[in-house]
């Protein structure tokens, strides 16, 4: 075998995946390193660079008044989203892993929230809460649990308080089928043999579950569990279009908050991006070791 | 073997940079000047929408010239700053808009000067000639204006037993307080993102106070403004307003007005199409009155004026442009506009013609020389995204650390 010959199969690999590696570089990569440069760039609100900034983005960004709460807000945001959901989730898998008349139907109407457009399931909640006539506001006025309305008790989207618990209602209803669909899956790829044996053994359904169903449904509780951190950290629709994360930045997270200073300043606002970016690069990385280290279990 | 690799290589990354520059968008190849032009939409629904008004006149337009075509864009009005400041950011400009005008796109060198791109100047309504200018020279053409008054519905006056339109803040609150007790909403107050900045200017004046001072210096935070404030949240506590004002936009609070639901509002003449579509009030359920003041009802009103503007980009067509604007701002269109809006026009010549076909409308028009406008200052742009999104939350127990953050904008400037 010749030299040249074996530095040419050595190459062959680097030919096949170089145009992914190139498309990779190009839509994935330079953004990245756009998003940072702007971060220390002095930007007019129009667009035009007005030369380095420094650290001075991130100086304004820190001295917002608003930032802190903001970010207790995206933390609480994240964990009570994802922990109701995945608990609900959990439920819902085990019921449709049950064989019961019309599961079929039950399933494909589980995908429902899922299909349909966040941002139109948003405004259909904003309407069932509207002060004055929201179908929501309307029962709790015919059942008696609501005196009047256009008052602080029926303007659930008014005050931060309500409006953020609301909104995390529909960010749990939208995440739901997905969780619920992951788990399902890790739930049938379970051998039933396991359970014939924990039967023929006297176990219980409790203690089935915990110590056989669960153990087993780890890989796919931790992706689906990451997957959602992911989302339910990056997600826009809901705050926008129920509260502008309004009033003032009370019910914003860093999310809607970048968006908001998009609009005057740039720089400060790519500073934002860079700290979120930060973020979500961290439950990545969770996410990688997690899948790599099922990938060594089998 | 390796040309085969090679050849898969070549045409994977030119697939990837196709991919990629694809989305930058198609090269125009027409030999045919295409305008685009971006409007706010002033209607209330499909029915009444702009794009119907703007598409006739790019229609008419065309037809009259048929080497130049207009393409027609209406955004809605809580969007429609968003939108274009999205597309200067971008570098997608417009070559024409109509709604808010901003003279920091006149600060980059973004605009056109009227005078490039109008045969007319002169007959641009000279009231908002300085709302529409940057350091003396003017970029923004009157397109349609309309002044601030008090609209207060009669039905809810008598059932509360009320005489007349009140005239001191403490009449309004005792009026708004009788109505709320009926079970309505007494003052609709729409702090929302998206015309707060309307509502609060009203009320400042109402106590002498205001953005900035005769000499056009800042001042939102001064004692006057927070006194204002103080007695904006009495209201709101006092439950004499809807719930929440800082999260309550205009257009809903008028929607619930021509619905019977309000008993006071500071309203435009928009309203008046509004309360005909709702059905709910007839002419003799409502009444106007100036608006409110602390002491008494203010003498001048606000003056709001929507402008047209026409930008740069290339420099290739301004012709088309100029023949473009000549043909939008005649007193055909400007009549129709101010007739399915119930605006008052922004040309001299349409204002005249328009006042001799409605005579309901003149007090409006002779109000506005003399109304008090916005701000013309570059960084007003930002001044008032700041209040869109922050006055709500001066509603409260401390507005003067909002205001004070407010001021703080206005003085860093960018």
């Amino acid at each position: 075998m010749s030299a040249s010959r074996l530095r040419a199969s050595s190459f062959a690999p680097l030919l096949w995946v170089g145009p992914a590696m190139a498309l990779i570089a190009l839509v994935v990569l330079w953004p990245v390193v756009i998003m940072i440069r702007t971060a220390f760039q002095h930007i007019s609100p129009d667009g035009f660079i007005l030369g380095w900034a420094g650290w001075r983005n991130f100086r304004y960004l820190f001295e917002e008044p608003d930032l802190y709460g903001i970010l207790i807000r995206t933390v609480i945001w994240v964990i009570v989203v994802v922990a109701a959901t995945m608990l609900i989730s959990l439920a819902m898998a085990q019921l449709f892993n049950q064989n019961f008349p019309g599961r079929r139907v039950a399933r494909w109407a589980l995908i429902a929230p899922w299909a349909a457009s966040v941002m139109m399931t948003s405004i259909v909640f904003r309407w069932a809460l509207d002060p004055n006539n929201g179908v929501i506001n309307v029962f709790l006025h015919d059942i008696g649990w609501l005196a009047r309305f256009n008052t602080d008790a029926s303007d659930w989207l008014g005050s931060p308080g309500t409006a953020f618990a609301w909104m995390m209602v529909v960010a749990v209803f939208v995440s739901i089928p997905f969780a619920t669909y992951a788990l399902l899956a890790g739930l049938q790829s379970i051998p039933t043999d396991i359970y014939e044996a924990a039967k023929v053994d006297g176990a219980g359904a409790w203690r089935t579950y915990r110590t056989i169903t669960l153990p087993l449904l780890r890989p796919a509780f931790v992706v689906a569990l990451l997957i959602n951190v992911i989302n339910v950290f990056n997600s826009f629709p809901i705050i926008w279009e129920m509260t502008r994360g309004g009033p003032g930045h009370q019910t914003s997270t860093t999310t809607t908050f970048m968006y908001q200073l998009k609009q005057s300043y740039i720089g400060e606002s790519a500073a934002m991006s860079v700290l979120n970016f930060a973020l979500v690069m961290i439950v990545v990385m969770l996410y990688l070791r997690a899948t790599a280290k099922r990938r060594e279990d089998i | 073997m390796r040309l085969t690799c090679r050849t898969f290589l070549a045409g994977g990354l030119s697939a990837a940079l196709a991919l990629t520059f694809g989305l930058l968008g198609p090269v125009s190849a027409h030999a045919d000047t295409v305008l685009t032009v971006v409007a706010a939409d002033y209607g209330t629904g499909p029915k009444d929408s702009s794009q119907i008004y703007w598409q006739k006149i790019a229609d008419d337009f065309h037809a009259a010239n048929p080497s130049i075509t207009v393409k027609v864009q209406t955004v809605n009005w809580n969007d429609f700053d968003t939108k274009i400041q999205t597309m200067v950011q971008n570098r997608q400009y417009p070559d024409i808009t109509e709604g808010d005008y901003f003279s920091n796109y006149a600060q980059e060198g973004l605009l056109y000067k009227v005078s490039d791109v109008m045969t007319d100047p002169s007959n641009l309504m000279p009231a908002f000639t300085k709302l529409g200018s940057y350091q003396g020279a003017q970029y923004g053409m009157p397109f349609t204006t309309s002044s601030r008054t008090l609209f207060y519905n009669k039905k809810l006056f008598a059932e509360a037993g009320i005489a007349g339109a009140p005239t001191t803040w403490d009449e309004l609150m005792t009026d708004a307080g009788k109505i709320a007790a009926k079970g309505h909403i007494g003052y609709g107050m729409p702090l929302g993102p998206e015309e707060a900045q309307a509502e609060t200017l009203l009320w400042l004046l109402g106590n002498g106070g205001g953005y900035q001072d005769a000499s056009g210096k800042w001042t939102i935070n001064s004692p006057q403004n927070v006194e204002t404030l103080e007695f904006m949240t009495k209201l709101v506590k006092a439950g004499d307003t809807e719930p929440n004002p800082g999260t309550k936009n205009r257009a809903a609070i008028l929607e619930q007005f021509a619905q019977g639901q309000i008993g006071i509002v500071n309203g435009i003449t928009t309203l008046l199409p509004i309360i005909k579509s709702a059905g709910a009030l007839t002419d003799a359920d409502w009444g106007t009155a100036p608006i409110t003041g602390k002491a008494g009802p203010l003498d001048s009103t606000l003056g709001v004026c929507d402008f047209m503007a026409a930008f740069k980009t290339d420099g290739s067509k301004q012709a088309a442009i100029k023949k473009f604007i000549d043909f939008a701002l005649s007193d055909k269109y400007q009549i129709a506009f101010s007739q399915e809006y119930n605006l008052l026009p922004g040309t001299v010549s349409g204002a005249a013609a328009f006042s001799k076909l409605d005579p309901a409308l003149a007090p409006f028009m002779a109000a506005l020389p003399k109304a008090v406008q916005y701000p013309s200052d570059t960084v007003w742009a930002q001044v008032k995204t700041q209040i869109q999104q922050q006055i709500g939350t001066a509603i409260g127990p401390d507005p003067k650390s909002v205001l004070d953050s407010l001021q703080q904008t206005a003085e860093k400037g960018e």
